[in-house]
C-alpha cells in the first residue's frame, strides 16, 4: 500500500527544470508586464464605452438642440405655456409641458411614497422570511410588466371606467396617468428604500426595543431615521422612474397642453415632455423647427434626470457611509 | 393608559403595513387580471362557422370537405332569414320596387325585339306594359291604401293576357301580388321608419351572418365573413333585438341610452318574427364550437388586426431583443470584469462607474432620440447604409439602454464568486487572466445569465426607444436588417390607441398586449428558476 | 492547562517517533512517479530560508524579523495565538499574500535558494513548486476529475491518458483514491467536507509541487476527517517538505519533527517539537504551550 500511496515529490532544478525556474527570463519578464498592460488598457478602453456613450448621448442630443436655441428665445421656450408648434407663426412654450410632467410626478409619488415606504416596512421588519418570499414576487412581476402594457390598462379599463363610473368629463387625465405611474413606481421605491430599511442591523432595533419601545415606535424614532438618506435616494429614484415614462402618459394623460386650472382639479388633461417627443416626432419632418424643438425638450429632460441622479447617488453614498454597508 | 394608547398605534400601523401590501397585491390583480382573461379569449373562445371559413380562406388551415358541409347545412337555416327580409323588403323599399318594375319593363322590351316583333303590335304591347309599370310605380309610392288596392287590381287583371303569359312581363304580377300582401300587415305611413329600421337590421345581419350565398365577394377581407366569435356573434344579436338611443332624460342632464326592442317596431309586419327566428337559430346558422387558437401566435393579422394574428410581431420582438442582446452581453460582462478585478479607486474608475449610473438614469425616450440622432441619421450613413429606422439602429439603441443593467448583474455576479476559488487557482500556479477565465467566469455564469435574461426582459418590453429607430404598427415582414418591423411592443400601443378598426375585435388588442407580457412574465419566471438554482448550489457548499 | 493534556502531548510525541522510524525505513523503497519514471526525492533543493523577512499590511506588521530556516523532506509546524501572523508568513511564501493590496515586505525570503520577492520571480512556476492547503476546502465547482487536473492542464498536460494517469496517483497520494473512482465526474461539491480537502491536497500535489504549505487544513473538519488528513501528512512528509499552521497544539505535537512558535508577529522559538513541547527554552514558549496564554 506504501508503495502505491507514495509519490516522488517531482524533480529539483534540473530535469525539466529549465522550465521550472524560479527566475523569469527577461523575455517572460517583459512579456507578462506587456500582456498584464495591454490587457489592463485593452479592458479599460472596453469599459470606457460608458463613458464614451454617455458622452455621445449628451452630444448628439444637444446638437439637434442647438439650432431651435439659436432661433428661438430659451427664455421663452421655459417660461411661455402656449406650445402651438405647427401654427403660424409657431409658438414653441414648453412650460405647460414641464408643468404637465411635474403634475403627473408629484400626484404620482403622493400615491406611491406613502404606500411604497408602508410596504418596504412591511417587508422588512414585519414579518417572516417566509412570507417576504410570498411578497417579493408581486414587486417584482409589478416591476416586470411593460409599460404598454400599463398604458393599455390606464386607457382600455381604467380611463371607461373613470369616464362612466366617476362620472369624469375625460378618462385621460392627470389622475389616470398618476394612478398607474404610482404603480409603476413602488418597486423601485419599495426595493430601494427595504434594502436601506435592512442595511440598519438588528443592534439598532435590538436597543431600541430592550428599553422597551414597541415596534412602531422603533421604527419610526430608531430605524426611519437611521434609514432616511436611503429613503430620500429611493423616492428620488422613484421621481426619475416617474418623470421618465413615456408610454403611460402618452395614452393616459390626454394630451392637452396646458395648465390646469383650478390648479387642483386632477381631472383635467395635460402634456408631458416625454408624450409630446413620442407624439409629435412621428409627423415632424426633419430640421424643421418643430424637429428641434423635440431635441430641446429632450435636452430639458436629460438635464432633469441627470440632476435627479446626481442627487440620490449622493443619499446614496451617504446611506452607505452611515451603515457601513452596501 | 399612556401604554394603552402607544399599543393601539402600533397596531394601528402594522394595520396600515400590512394594508399597503394588501394594496399592492390589489394593484397586480387588478391591472393584469383583466387584461389577462380578456387576452385569453384571444387564444380560447367558440369559433363559428364564419371563423372556420376565414380560417381556410386566408391561412388554408382546416378540411375543406368538411366546412362546406357546415356552411351548406347553415344555409338552409339562414334562407329562412333571407327570403323573410326579401319579402317584407318587397313591402316597403320602394325604390327597390321601383328599380324592379323598371328592370322588368326594360326586360319585357327587348324580349319582344328578340322574339322578332316590330312595328305597331311592338309599339301596342310595349305601351301596355309601360302603362303596367307607371301603375305599379304609382302603387310603390303611394301611402294610399285605397289608391294601392285599386292599382295592383288594374295591373293583375292583365295577369292571363295572351300579350304577357310566358314572357318577362309577368314578374309585374308576381311583383304586385308580392307587394299587396306585405303591405296589407304594414302601416303605410311608417314606411319610412320601417326602411331606416330594417337597413340597420339588414347591416346587423350582414356582420352576423356575412354576405349573402349568391351576392358578389366585398372587396375588403374583414366583409366577407359574418361573426367569427360565438361572443361576438351574441353582441351583434344583442344589437339586432333591441336597438339603442341616446336620449336625453331629462333636460339639462346628461343623455341616457334607451333601449327598444326592434320587433316592437315592426309588430304586426311579417318582419316580426323575424328577430325570434333568428334568436333561437342562431346556433344553428353560426355552429359555434370550442377553438383553440395557438395559432395566434404565429399567423399574420388582416389590415387592421381583425382577424389573425400577431405572428409578426412576436417574431419582431424576438429578433430585434435577442439582437441587441448579443451586441450588449460581451460588452456588458468585459466592463463588469475590468471593474471587479482590475479597477483600483481612481478618479478615472468613478468616472466610469457615475457613467454606467448615468446611462442607466436616462428617459428611455431620450435614447429613442439618441437613437434616431446618432444610429439612424449619422452612423448607419457614415458606413453608407440608407438612412432610415431599421432593426440594426434599433438592437442598437435597445443595446446602449440596457448596457448598465447587463454591467451591473455580471459585476454583481463575478463579486459573488468566493475569494477563495481565486486563491486556490492562483495557487496552483494560474495567472490572473487564466483564474478569471477558466475559475471565476464559470462560476459567475449563471449570475450573469439571470442579469441577461432580465435585460431581455426590459428590451423586449421598451416602445419608446424604438419608436423612431426601427418600429413600424404595419408593413411586411422584414427581408434583411435594414428594414423596419413590427414589434408586440409598439403594436399594443398602436392597436390601443391608434386603430379605429381593432377597437370592433378587443379581443385581439388584449391578446397583442397579453402575448408581450407572458412572454416577459416568462423570461422573468426563468431567470428567477435559475437564480433559486444558483443559490441552492451555492448553499450546497 | 492540566497534567492531563500535558501527557496527553507527550504521548502523542512518543507515538510519532514510533511511526517516524517506521516510515523512514520503508520510503526508502521503490516508488511511484508522478509521470517522469522512477526518481529517488533530491531532498537539498526544497529548502525555505527566510532571513530577516517582515510583512506589512499597510502600516501595520503582520511578521517582523523572521529568521528561520525550514528543513526539507519534514514536517515543519507554526503555532502561536490568534493574531500572531502564523498565516502571514506562509501565505508569503508562495506569494498568495499578493491578492491583498496595500502591502509590502522587507528582509529575503528564499526558496530553494531564490528571493522570491524579487521582482523577477516567475509565480507561475513558484506556485506549481510550492502548492497550498487552504483553511476551508475550496475545491472549484467542477467534477472531481477536472479539480485535479485544473493544475496540470495549466502547464500544458493535454494528453488524455496522461492527465487520467496523473489524476489517479494524486487520489492515491491524498488517499482518496478508493472513495471516488467509481464517479470522477462528479461534482467536487457533492463529497463530504473532509473529502473535499483531501480533493484539495490532491489537487495540489497534481503539479508535482517539492513544498507544501497547510494553512490550518483540518481546523473546519471533524476528527475522523481531521485523523486522516493526519494520516496523509504522515505518508507524504518524505516525499515533500511540508510547512504546516496549526492552532491545535496536539495536532503539531503529532505530525511534525520541527515546530516554530510565532508571538505577535515575531519568531520567538523554533526547534525540534520533542523539545519545544517538553523542554521549551523560552518562558513565552513555556506559558503558550502549557496553557498559561493564549
Amino acid at each position: 500500500m506504501i508503495a502505491n500511496g507514495t509519490v516522488s515529490g517531482g524533480q529539483g532544478g534540473t530535469a525539466g527544470g529549465a522550465s521550472r525556474s524560479l527566475v523569469l527570463t527577461p523575455l517572460e519578464d517583459l512579456k507578462g508586464f506587456l500582456s498584464l498592460h495591454l490587457g489592463r488598457f485593452a479592458l479599460f478602453l472596453l469599459a470606457c464605452s460608458s463613458v464614451l456613450l454617455v458622452f455621445l448621448i449628451f452630444v448628439f442630443v444637444v446638437q439637434e438642440a442647438v439650432p431651435f436655441f439659436a432661433k428661438f428665445s430659451t427664455v421663452e421656450f421655459l417660461a411661455n405655456a402656449r406650445w402651438y408648434p405647427e401654427a403660424d407663426p409657431p409658438e414653441f412654450g414648453a412650460l405647460s409641458l414641464i408643468v404637465g410632467s411635474l403634475y403627473v410626478t408629484i400626484t404620482s409619488l403622493i400615491l406611491a411614497v406613502p404606500v411604497g415606504i408602508l410596504a418596504a416596512v412591511f417587508l422588512s421588519d414585519m414579518v417572516s422570511l417566509r412570507t417576504r418570499d410570498l411578497v417579493k414576487p408581486v414587486v417584482e412581476i409589478l416591476a416586470a410588466i411593460p409599460s404598454v402594457a400599463y398604458g393599455f390598462f390606464a386607457v382600455l379599463v381604467l380611463a371607461p371606467a373613470m369616464q362612466s363610473r366617476w362620472g369624469f368629463s375625460t378618462g385621460t387625465n392627470i389622475l389616470n396617468a398618476s394612478i398607474v405611474l404610482s404603480i409603476m413606481a413602488l418597486p423601485t421605491i419599495i426595493s430601494v428604500a427595504e434594502d436601506s430599511i435592512s442595511a440598519v442591523g438588528r443592534d439598532l432595533r435590538e436597543a431600541s426595543y430592550s428599553l422597551g419601545a414597541t415596534r412602531f415606535e422603533t421604527i419610526l424614532r430608531v430605524v426611519m431615521p437611521a434609514a432616511h438618506s436611503g429613503i430620500i435616494a429611493a423616492v428620488i429614484l422613484g421621481m426619475m422612474r416617474a418623470i421618465g415614462e413615456t408610454m403611460v402618459v402618452w395614452m393616459a394623460s390626454g394630451n392637452a397642453a396646458r395648465i390646469p386650472s383650478p390648479w387642483w382639479d386632477l381631472s383635467q388633461s395635460v402634456r408631458t415632455m416625454t408624450a409630446t417627443i413620442a407624439g409629435d416626432m412621428g409627423e415632424t419632418p426633419k430640421d424643421s423647427s418643430h424637429y428641434w424643438s423635440l431635441f430641446a425638450i429632450g435636452v430639458v429632460l436629460l438635464m432633469m434626470t441627470f440632476m435627479l441622479n446626481i442627487v440620490s447617488e449622493y443619499f446614496l453614498a451617504a446611506a452607505k457611509r452611515r451603515t457601513g454597508k452596501v | 393608559m399612556r401604554l394603552l394608547i402607544r399599543r393601539i398605534t402600533d397596531k394601528f400601523f402594522t394595520v396600515l403595513t400590512s394594508a399597503s401590501v394588501i394594496l399592492l397585491a390589489a394593484a397586480l390583480l387588478v391591472v393584469l387580471g383583466p387584461m389577462l382573461l380578456r387576452g385569453a379569449g384571444a387564444v380560447v373562445f367558440d369559433g363559428t362557422v364564419e371563423f372556420r371559413r376565414m380560417q381556410l380562406d386566408l391561412f388554408n388551415r382546416g378540411e375543406a370537405d368538411s366546412i362546406e358541409d357546415e356552411v351548406s347545412r347553415a344555409a338552409a337555416c339562414r334562407k329562412v332569414v333571407y327570403e323573410t327580409i326579401d319579402k317584407f323588403k318587397h313591402g316597403i323599399d320602394v325604390e327597390e320596387l321601383s328599380n324592379e318594375a323598371k328592370r322588368i319593363y326594360r326586360l319585357f322590351g327587348r324580349q319582344l325585339r328578340y322574339e322578332g316583333v316590330t312595328g305597331d303590335e311592338y309599339r301596342r304591347v310595349r305601351s301596355l306594359a309601360r302603362e303596367l309599370r307607371n301603375r305599379l310605380l304609382e302603387a310603390f309610392g303611394s301611402n294610399d291604401r285605397a289608391l294601392i288596392e285599386r292599382n295592383v287590381d288594374r295591373v293583375l287583371r292583365y295577369r292571363g293576357h295572351r300579350d304577357f303569359a310566358d314572357s318577362a312581363a309577368s314578374g309585374f304580377f308576381t311583383l304586385a301580388e308580392d307587394f299587396l300582401t306585405s303591405v296589407e300587415s304594414i302601416d303605410l305611413n311608417k314606411r319610412r321608419q320601417y326602411a331606416d329600421s330594417l337597413r340597420q337590421a339588414e347591416e346587423i345581419i350582414f356582420r352576423l351572418l356575412g354576405p349573402r350565398p349568391d351576392d358578389a365577394l366585398p372587396a375588403l377581407a374583414m366583409e366577407r365573413y359574418g361573426a367569427t366569435r360565438w361572443d361576438m356573434a351574441q353582441q351583434l344579436l344583442d344589437d339586432l333585438l333591441w336597438s339603442k338611443q341616446w336620449v336625453e332624460a331629462e333636460p339639462g342632464r346628461p343623455m341616457v341610452k334607451v333601449r327598444t326592442s326592434r320587433a316592437g317596431q315592426f309588430a304586426g309586419t311579417g318582419l316580426e318574427g323575424l328577430f325570434k327566428y333568428v334568436e333561437d337559430n342562431l346556433e344553428t346558422m353560426l355552429r359555434p364550437r370550442f377553438t383553440f387558437y395557438w395559432q395566434y401566435l404565429i399567423d399574420d393579422s388582416t389590415p387592421g388586426h381583425y382577424f389573425g394574428g400577431v405572428g409578426p410581431e412576436v417574431l419582431g420582438t424576438l429578433l430585434i431583443t435577442l439582437l441587441s442582446m448579443v451586441l450588449v452581453f460581451p460588452l456588458g460582462v468585459v466592463s463588469a470584469a475590468y471593474l471587479v478585478e482590475c479597477a483600483s479607486d481612481t478618479a478615472a474608475v468613478r468616472i466610469i462607474r457615475m457613467c454606467i449610473n448615468t446611462l442607466a438614469g436616462v428617459p428611455s425616450i431620450v435614447f429613442g432620440l439618441f437613437g434616431l440622432a446618432f444610429f439612424v441619421l449619422f452612423l448607419i450613413p457614415l458606413f453608407g447604409g440608407p438612412s432610415k429606422p431599421c432593426i440594426l439602429t434599433a438592437c442598437l439603441t435597445l443595446a446602449v439602454l440596457t448596457l448598465p443593467v447587463m454591467i451591473r448583474a455580471s459585476e454583481e455576479a463575478i463579486r459573488s464568486v468566493p475569494q477563495t476559488y481565486k486563491e486556490a487557482s492562483l495557487g496552483l500556479g494560474a495567472g490572473r487572466f487564466v483564474t478569471f477565465v477558466k475559475v471565476t467566469l464559470p462560476a459567475a455564469l449563471p449570475g450573469i445569465l439571470t442579469g441577461a435574461i432580465l435585460s431581455l426582459s426590459r428590451v423586449a418590453g421598451e416602445t419608446a426607444p424604438v419608436l423612431f429607430t426601427g418600429a413600424v404598427a404595419l408593413g411586411p415582414p422584414p427581408d434583411s436588417l435594414f428594414d423596419p418591423t413590427r414589434t408586440l411592443s409598439y403594436g399594443s400601443y398602436d392597436i390601443a390607441v391608434g386603430d379605429r378598426l381593432a377597437m370592433m375585435v378587443p379581443h385581439k388588442q388584449y391578446g397583442m398586449v397579453v402575448t408581450l407580457v407572458l412572454l416577459i412574465l416568462c423570461l422573468n419566471g426563468i431567470a428567477i428558476v435559475l437564480r433559486a438554482r444558483i443559490f441552492r448550489k451555492l448553499k450546497g457548499q | 492547562m492540566q497534567k492531563g493534556d500535558n501527557d496527553m502531548l507527550i504521548s502523542a510525541l512518543e507515538s510519532k517517533a514510533s511511526k517516524d522510524s517506521i516510515t523512514s525505513s520503508v520510503s526508502l523503497g521503490a516508488k511511484a512517479s508522478l509521470g517522469n519514471g522512477n526518481k529517488t526525492p533530491d531532498c537539498s533543493c526544497r529548502v525555505i530560508k527566510s532571513e530577516n523577512f517582515s510583512f506589512f499590511y499597510g502600516r501595520n506588521a503582520g511578521v517582523k524579523g523572521i529568521t528561520m530556516e525550514v528543513y526539507p523532506c519534514s514536517v515543519t509546524a507554526i503555532i502561536g495565538p490568534s493574531g500572531c501572523g502564523k498565516s502571514t508568513f506562509l501565505r508569503s511564501i508562495n506569494r498568495i499574500n499578493d491578492l491583498i493590496p496595500h502591502t509590502r515586505t522587507e528582509g529575503r525570503l528564499l526558496v530553494n535558494g531564490h528571493n522570491v520577492y524579487d521582482k523577477n520571480t516567475n509565480l507561475v512556476n513558484l506556485r506549481r513548486q510550492v502548492g497550498i492547503v487552504f483553511q476551508k476546502p475550496n475545491p472549484f465547482p467542477k467534477s472531481i476529475f477536472d479539480n485535479i487536473a485544473y493544475g496540470p492542464r495549466l502547464h500544458g498536460v493535454r494528453n488524455r491518458s496522461q492527465l487520467q494517469q496523473i489524476v489517479e496517483n494524486s487520489l492515491r497520494a491524498a488517499a482518496l483514491w478508493d472513495e471516488v473512482k467509481d464517479d470522477l465526474k462528479k461534482s467536487a461539491l457533492s463529497l463530504s467536507g473532509g473529502q473535499q480537502q483531501r480533493v484539495c491536497i490532491a489537487r495540489a500535489l497534481a503539479t508535482e509541487p517539492g513544498i507544501l504549505l497547510m494553512d490550518e487544513p483540518c481546523s473546519a473538519l471533524d476528527p475522523i476527517a481531521t485523523g486522516k488528513i493526519e494520516d496523509l501528512i504522515d505518508r507524504l512528509q518524505s516525499d515533500y517538505t511540508i510547512v504546516i499552521v496549526t492552532h491545535n497544539m496536539q495536532q503539531a505535537a503529532r505530525v511534525s519533527r520541527r515546530t516554530a512558535f510565532f508571538c505577535l508577529g515575531r519568531l520567538v522559538e523554533y526547534d525540534l517539537t520533542a523539545k519545544i513541547f517538553r523542554n521549551p527554552g523560552k518562558k513565552q514558549t513555556e506559558d503558550y504551550v502549557t496553557g498559561r496564554f493564549g
